[in-house]
């Protein structure tokens, strides 16, 4: 970024960020150093890359007008604790509306390529069109400037995100890297694929210890535009940490924002694992494609269960503090680590095991296993599979696929594989796609095209309006369960005013975890800017430019053929309430309507002109 | 008065999992807490007889009070 101004919210214009765009068809590109719209666009992520969309029409995702956008938060490779996010944006293949138009989408993952990628001098990489031939993209650091290069890539085609990873740093020892698995090269069949994002742990244990930018099919869309990798070749610029930063990451660890991610042995709550118990209390963690039966069977996946048998350490980005991944490994008879099987995060644990009926935990650290392997989302993949598994059950005498129901093990890994590998492109395209072939939609679990999160959605209302997925983009998934609100004001604030302020973590660069109570219109952000960027900025316009931001992504549904009837939770939730949920009901139809109304009453207004 | 107390998560390390437990009439969940020794920074939810309440809420002879961690995140 190119900084003219100390004033960022007044003259978004006198600053400048770095862009290469490429032609994948002609190879193409040209670099610009582009005046900033907004304040949005200063701080990066989303908050710029679906301004840039909004400029496009695009119908199908898989077309040459859909963009693969790349690009880093103001913040990201900064000194600042968890500032290593890339997003990955464009029309998503996954997510897109009953009339037939693709949703605009981004993903974002931590790793060390987004920090990489920003100490190569580029801020954003646009790719147009589609590569004839598979290529992966070298972008790398130079005297002159970054550069950007486009190179022969058939010798990984065909590997897990993983061994393309492995395979790539063989050549350039010190670069990042972020490549597709065998999903997003099977583009056709699998909308579900994902970015791995490697980490300074794979690469030193070779162990496929990845992070992944999963939501929205960023991987698949990758993959049609035939880029199985990108590499971020450049030095670590790791500066002295100001005063002022490190007192935020002091802040960040210690403060409690983040107490309850930290591991259990340095006094944290031990990741976001622990979700598990505290959900059971209410019987809402979901078992069995989302039908909670009031019994203790999740249990069986409780940390403290699986610690007996399984070997658990916590382990973290680069200069990360927080230490979030839960990496499981077999135990040897000695308590010694055995073989590394994946990380045990709540949404893939849950939505890979107990909500297929597995309550195992070696069955569920394979399936996590090999679903990042292959490059898949494991929000999308593991509830489109509980929904064939749901619909098995209800039709014993008609199953469908290889007629896995709750609990195979077998069968379900076969799906995984089938659908990895792209040779089952009815759970590969997704839930919604699923089910309307089926014409069993009641209980296909995803919203607006977009399966949810691991939280019931008889806590959490608010999924109807997340605009990129269910609890990263619209933060009421504890508004019921956590804070004890039930009545219809709290819902109406929370979905309007504080809980979509989750979003800003999508621009700046930083994880949730930095703060997720509160966002990013905090203090500490506000020192981080000045101190990292010699900016000054209020509480109140990075609120705004947040709020602008998120309201601009559903200007966009609306505008991609939503209609508000698409606003709307899984139809079994009010049709066939779940008595076994020990909380109090609030999404009965009436509720529902009058939040509604509410809801849309607050933000119509405000979408006008922000498309324009 | 006794309470019945259940703890869940993390704040049953080195504690119980659910036990009756003797208190002066008066006391309120901050108290329990205080007792326990459990860690401020994690505390999250509070039940008592199944309905959310706070650190300020009385507790009353019989109660069931279900202490939780917080929960966040994916
Ligand atoms: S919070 Fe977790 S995912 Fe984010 S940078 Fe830290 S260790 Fe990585």
């Amino acid at each position: 970024m190119k900084i003219e101004t100390t004033d960022p919210a007044a003259e978004p214009s006198a600053i400048f960020y770095k862009r290469c765009s490429v032609d994948l068809r002609s190879g193409d590109m040209s670099f610009a150093d582009v005046p900033c719209r907004n304040f949005e666009d200063v701080l990066g992520g989303f908050g710029r890359s679906f301004q840039d969309l909004a400029k496009r029409q695009v119908e199908n995702a898989y077309c040459d007008e859909n963009p693969l956008i790349v690009n880093t938060g103001l913040l990201t490779g900064s000194s600042v604790m968890t500032a290593l996010r890339t997003y990955f944006s464009g029309y998503s293949p996954i997510k897109g509306s009953q009339a037939g138009l693709p949703a605009a989408m981004w993903s974002t993952g931590s790793g060390k390529f987004g920090a990489k990628f920003k100490w190569t001098g580029l801020d954003e990489l646009v790719f147009e069109n589609r590569s004839a031939t598979p290529i992966y993209v070298l972008i790398k650091e130079t005297a002159a400037g970054p550069q950007v290069e486009l190179k022969p890539a058939e010798h990984l085609l065909g590997l897990s995100t993983h061994a393309k990873i492995m395979a790539l740093q063989k050549e350039y020892a010190d670069a990042h890297f972020a490549a597709i698995g065998q999903a997003g090269e099977n583009w056709q069949n699998n909308y579900m694929g994902s970015v791995a994002l490697s980490t300074e742990n794979q690469l030193k244990s070779h162990e496929d210890k990845c992070r992944f930018a999963g939501r929205g099919g960023m991987g698949s869309l990758m993959g049609y535009k035939n880029i199985l990798a990108l590499v971020a070749q450049s030095s670590d610029k790791v500066s002295k940490i100001s005063e002022a930063v490190k007192k935020v990451n002091i802040n960040v660890i210690k403060g409690g924002g983040s107490a309850r991610i930290q591991p259990l042995s340095r006094g944290g709550g031990g990741g976001t694992w622990a979700a598990y118990d505290v959900l059971q209390e209410f019987h809402a963690v979901p078992v069995n494609n989302f039908r909670p039966q009031g019994n203790d069977l999740p249990e069986r996946l409780f940390r403290a269960n699986v610690e007996r048998d399984y070997h658990i350490k916590s382990e973290a980005c680069f200069r990360c503090g927080i230490t979030c991944h839960n990496n499981i490994s077999e135990k040897n008879a000695d308590g010694s680590r055995g073989e590394f099987l994946a990380k045990f995060d709540y949404e893939p644990l849950n939505l890979l095991s107990t909500n297929l009926g597995i309550h195992e935990a070696g069955q569920a650290a394979r399936l996590i296993q090999l679903t990042d392997n292959y490059g898949m989302d494991a929000i999308s993949l593991g509830v489109t599979i509980a929904y064939a598994l749901s619909y098995n059950a209800r039709h014993p005498h008609q199953r469908i696929l290889n007629g896995a129901t709750f609990g195979d093990y077998e069968k379900i890994r076969e799906l995984v594989i089938q659908a990895g590998e792209g040779r089952l492109p009815e759970i590969g395209k997704g839930s919604m796609r699923l089910s309307a072939s089926l014409g069993e939609t009641a209980y296909a679990y995803h919203v607006k095209g977009l399966e949810i999160a691991a939280y019931q959605p008889e806590t959490n209302p608010g999924y109807a309006w997340a605009i990129a997925g269910g609890h990263m983009s619209m933060g009421t998934y504890g508004l019921l369960t956590r804070e004890g609100k039930s009545d219809l004001e709290s819902w109406v604030k929370g979905i309007t005013e504080d809980k979509l302020h989750i979003v800003g973590f999508d621009m700046i660069g930083l994880c949730k975890f930095f703060d997720i109570a509160k966002g990013i219109g905090t203090q500490m952000v506000v020192d981080c800017l000045k101190s990292e960027c010699n900016l000054d900025v209020s509480i109140e316009e990075i609120r705004a430019s947040v709020r602008r931001a998120f309201l601009r992504g559903l200007a966009l549904e609306l505008r991609q053929g939503y209609s508000k009837a698409e606003f709307c939770l899984p139809a079994e939730v009010s049709e066939n309430p779940n008595p076994n949920i020990k909380l109090p009901n609030i999404t009965s139809s009436e509720f529902i309507e009058k939040l509604e109304k509410r809801v849309w009453e607050i933000f119509e207004p405000e979408l006008q002109g922000l498309l324009d | 008065m006794i309470i019945n107390v259940k703890l869940v998560g993390l704040f049953q390390t080195g504690r119980f999992k659910q036990q009756d437990r003797e208190y002066p009439i008066g006391i309120k969940v901050q108290d329990v807490i205080d007792d326990l020794q459990l860690p401020q920074q994690h505390f999250g939810i509070v039940l008592i007889n199944g309905v959310h309440a706070d650190i300020n809420t009385l507790v009353t002879a019989g109660d069931h009070v279900v202490i939780m961690p917080v929960v966040d995140g994916g």
